[in-house]
């Protein structure tokens, strides 16, 4: 098609959008009363439309939507969770009455992991990182008097992801919202657990099939939930670079695609549902250009290999965090502009929500005052700077086009070796990734331990006796308070349709049905997530590490 | 290092964040040290018994859950159980401030938040060990030996040997004399800056004659020039070297001497050797 006549249609059915979803301006100009066009570049006779393409339009090197934040903003979701439901539910109405327009819920570990809070491994874990759940009585109290047909929830959960919906889903049906109404993302993302985050449980193998059969399940019952969120966030905060984390990244997605449509599921049935999740640091073009290329690489991906028709599966639509381990224990405030730039790059990389850190989370949990922060922070890039006002507006800059250009070719040889050892799980089982990632780390410790690069007040610019911040503090007696309510609900349940249900989740587990409707109805019986995972690591194995 | 330490490396708890603990595993190697990682999710129980199992000089916990402060002190207590209370252990991770010096009166000798260098960490280690080990710091004078003095080749008969170097090799005799404090017969050979010097047994009890039943005849000894030769054997004990000579003792040439210990040294003879201006001019 001819490049005028592309513009022209684009800008035809831009019109058309807009009268659904009309921007959040009549007019858009700038201090001096300059007129704020939509898009820019176009006019000029060398577009490089096939690069580049349009906003919304294959490839999306300029954003997945046409009018991106001049429509709406992105959605500011602080990940936020700790200690009980109770606790993380007023903090969760406090966001919300703050202007956050999501939620994302930070689960502890051994709720992660699939154990109960009275196990003896969640010793000392109990509420520490994120919320305890146990079963749905938590998950209840989390969620009260939060109406989930209108708030969309992010769950970082992976391992026991199908429990946490199971759970989410059986809540809703007693708050009397349908689960197609639900909206929201599990994290679900196995395959960086193993070279990453460490919260595995099983094996690949068995771990795969969760997923795949929450693929089929949501397709089905839950068709608004993205059913995985493929992320790169946690790869970079081990140590990757960002050639790495969006290689690693993508080669991960690719090995979630080939799963499913192994498991019989069609690529444009499940591919409209996956969501990726990127880290944003400090290098600030790089991480600009970082995003474009990851929705350019991903579009062709689905397009060209696996023929996806359907242009939402060609569509990578993404969540991106600040960079955690950017941020430095000493001269705390300092990280307030850390997270600043971060956030800042991640808007002009088109990402669709934002998590920005708080200033105190080299130190601890962030108290409700960092929280507050980070959270204007997002607030005043998106009301004050005016960066939301034109589409991709580094588009053309010879120099982020050549980053973007050149971050695809580097994360594309990556791709190309994972595929020759026969894919992202083959890979994690050989430790390469791990390898990889771990000898980017030690040399970039190397370079600020000799000072080539610098940290702000901390190898450089450094004060003596600094003054030590507030910080937050979990309930120590949380565990204990955990255990009685664990008990206390073992007590007064139906023990016989609790035994009843384990026993035919293991017998599904034996098989190749979808768990998925068996755990929904566990977790209705009461069943608590450490039963559930106990009867599926009876079944399937425990990872241990390469 | 004087002893090779050997560390164990753990992450307690459920805590999947092992960028730290690889990262000061990889610095704490190329520091010399010998470390174990134990991988993800341990209980304290498996940290004590891989510590005491191992034979480990050291242990760095690492924990970003929050979870230190329960799971700290209780390796604490298992090592303390099993009698293993002289292992040194350090913590690291995101620690708050104000638990420091709960964890510091449970017996973690040090807990070193980010942003930590990881040579600190490594020095911190080796310093602890060598204080319980009785071993003082290492102290550097700042003065390193300032030449090789000569190199000693041990000969079973000087007038078998010369030839070779003043004839064949076309090099000086410079002088033969006794040296009485080694029981030995020494032909020095002017080579460059230095010298080659041959080294005769005069007894069947002289280290040379020893030396030679040993290992047969060839390189014996490589003498280092310093200046100032009692300050170096102290400082060379400071820093645990085992001395054949506690103090300088006369040798060839009218310098002063001591021999190290190979068994400190990786195996090589090395003697500390002064000569005064004077001598040397009087030579």
């Amino acid at each position: 098609m001819d490049k005028q006549q592309r513009i022209k249609e684009w800008q035809e059915k831009t019109a058309r959008s807009m009268n659904r979803f009309p921007e959040r301006k009549e007019r858009f100009h700038t201090s001096s009363d300059i007129e704020i066009d939509r898009l820019y570049g176009t006019e000029d006779e060398h577009y490089p439309m096939e690069s580049l393409g349009l906003p919304g339009e294959y490839p999306y090197t300029r954003g997945s939507q046409s009018t991106m934040y001049r429509a709406r903003f992105w959605t500011m979701r602080q990940y936020a969770g700790f200690g009980s439901a109770e606790e993380t539910n007023k903090r969760f109405r406090y966001l919300l009455d703050q202007g956050q327009t999501g939620l994302s819920v930070a689960f502890d570990l051994p709720t992660q992991i699939g154990y109960d809070s009275d196990h003896s491994m969640s010793r000392g874990e109990v509420g520490k990182v994120g919320v305890a759940i146990d079963s749905i009585e938590d998950m209840e109290a989390l969620l009260k008097d939060i109406p989930l047909d209108k708030v969309s929830t992010s769950m970082t959960i992976n391992a026991p992801a199908s429990v946490l919906l199971a759970m989410y889903i059986a809540v809703a049906e007693k708050q009397g919202v349908a689960p197609e109404k639900l909206s929201g993302t599990i994290q679900n993302d196995i395959l960086k657990e193993y070279i990453a985050r460490g919260t595995y449980i099983f094996p690949p193998k068995p771990s795969m099939r969760l997923i795949t059969d929450i693929f089929g399940y949501c397709q089905e019952f839950v068709p608004k939930w993205n059913t995985i969120s493929i992320s790169g966030y946690h790869i970079r905060e081990a140590g990757a670079n960002a050639a790495q984390e969006l290689a690693f990244t993508i080669a991960n997605g690719l090995a979630y695609v080939d799963a499913a449509i192994e498991a019989g599921l069609h690529i444009d049935d499940f591919a409209p549902r996956l969501a990726f999740f990127f880290n944003a640091h400090n290098q600030f073009f790089e991480e600009v250009a970082k995003f474009r290329a990851a929705r350019r690489m991903w579009a062709k991906l689905m397009k060209e290999h696996y023929g996806a028709k359907n242009p939402k599966s060609w569509q990578l639509r993404f969540h991106t965090q600040t960079g955690g381990s950017t941020l430095t224990a000493q001269q705390p405030d300092n990280n307030i502009v850390r997270v600043t730039t971060q956030a800042l790059s991640a808007v002009l990389g088109g990402t669709q929500s934002l998590h920005t850190n708080s200033r105190d989370e080299a130190l601890a949990l962030p108290t409700e005052d960092s929280a507050r922060i980070a959270l204007r922070t997002q607030q005043i890039l998106a009301h004050e700077t005016g960066v939301a006002d034109t589409v991709d507006p580094l588009a053309g800059s010879y120099y982020v086009e050549h980053l973007t250009d050149e971050l695809e070719r580097r994360a594309n040889e990556y791709i190309e070796k994972i595929k020759q050892m026969g894919g992202a799980v083959a890979a994690v089982e050989q430790g390469y990734m791990q390898r990889e990632i771990h000898h980017t780390s030690y040399e970039t410790q190397k370079k600020i331990e000799s000072g080539q690069e610098i940290i702000v007040g901390m190898n450089k610019f450094s004060i003596e006796n600094e003054a030590q911040p507030e910080l937050l503090r979990v309930d120590p007696t949380l565990g204990e308070k955990q255990k009685e309510k664990l008990q206390a609900l073992k007590v007064k349940r139906d023990q016989n349709r609790v035994s009843a249900q384990l026993e035919s989740l293991r017998n599904a587990a034996k098989g190749d049905d979808n768990l998925m409707p068996i755990i929904v109805e566990c977790v209705k019986s009461y069943c608590t997530i450490g039963e559930i995972c106990g009867v599926l690591r009876e079944e399937f194995g425990e990872y241990t590490g390469v | 290092m004087k002893k090779t330490i050997r560390v164990l490396i753990a992450k307690p708890g459920l805590d999947g964040h092992d960028r730290g603990a690889l990262v000061v595993s990889q610095a704490l190697r190329d520091y010399g040290m010998e470390v174990i990682y134990t991988g993800l999710r341990q209980t304290p129980e498996q940290i004590a018994a891989a510590a005491v199992q191992e034979d480990v000089d050291a242990i760095g916990l690492s924990c970003l859950s929050g979870a230190h402060n329960e799971l700290f002190p209780e390796v604490m207590r298992l090592l303390h159980e099993k009698g293993a209370d002289d292992i040194i252990v350090v913590g690291g991770g995101v620690i708050p401030w104000e638990d420091i010096p709960f964890l510091e009166s449970k017996g973690i000798q040090k807990v070193f938040t980010p942003g930590t260098p990881t040579i600190e960490t490594a020095k911190f280690i080796e310093q602890a060990v060598y204080k319980r080990d009785g071993i003082t710091e290492v102290v550097f004078s700042g003065v390193a030996p300032e030449r090789i003095d000569h190199i000693g080749i041990a000969v079973k008969s000087l007038d078998e040997a010369l030839p070779f170097y003043v004839n064949v090799l076309g090099l000086t005799l410079e002088a033969i004399e006794e040296v009485p404090s080694q029981k030995v017969k020494v032909a020095f050979i002017k080579i460059g800056e230095t010298r080659l010097e041959l080294l005769e047994a005069l007894t069947s009890e002289s280290p040379v004659a020893q030396f030679i039943e040993k290992r047969g005849q060839g390189v014996h000894h490589v003498a280092l020039g310093v200046t100032n030769i009692q300050d170096r054997i102290d400082e060379m004990k400071a820093n645990g070297i085992k001395m054949i000579h506690d103090a300088a003792v006369p040798g060839a040439g009218g310098a002063s001497v001591a021999f190290m210990h190979p068994s400190s040294t990786h195996k090589v003879l090395f003697e500390l050797c002064e000569k005064t201006k004077s001598k040397e001019e009087a030579k």
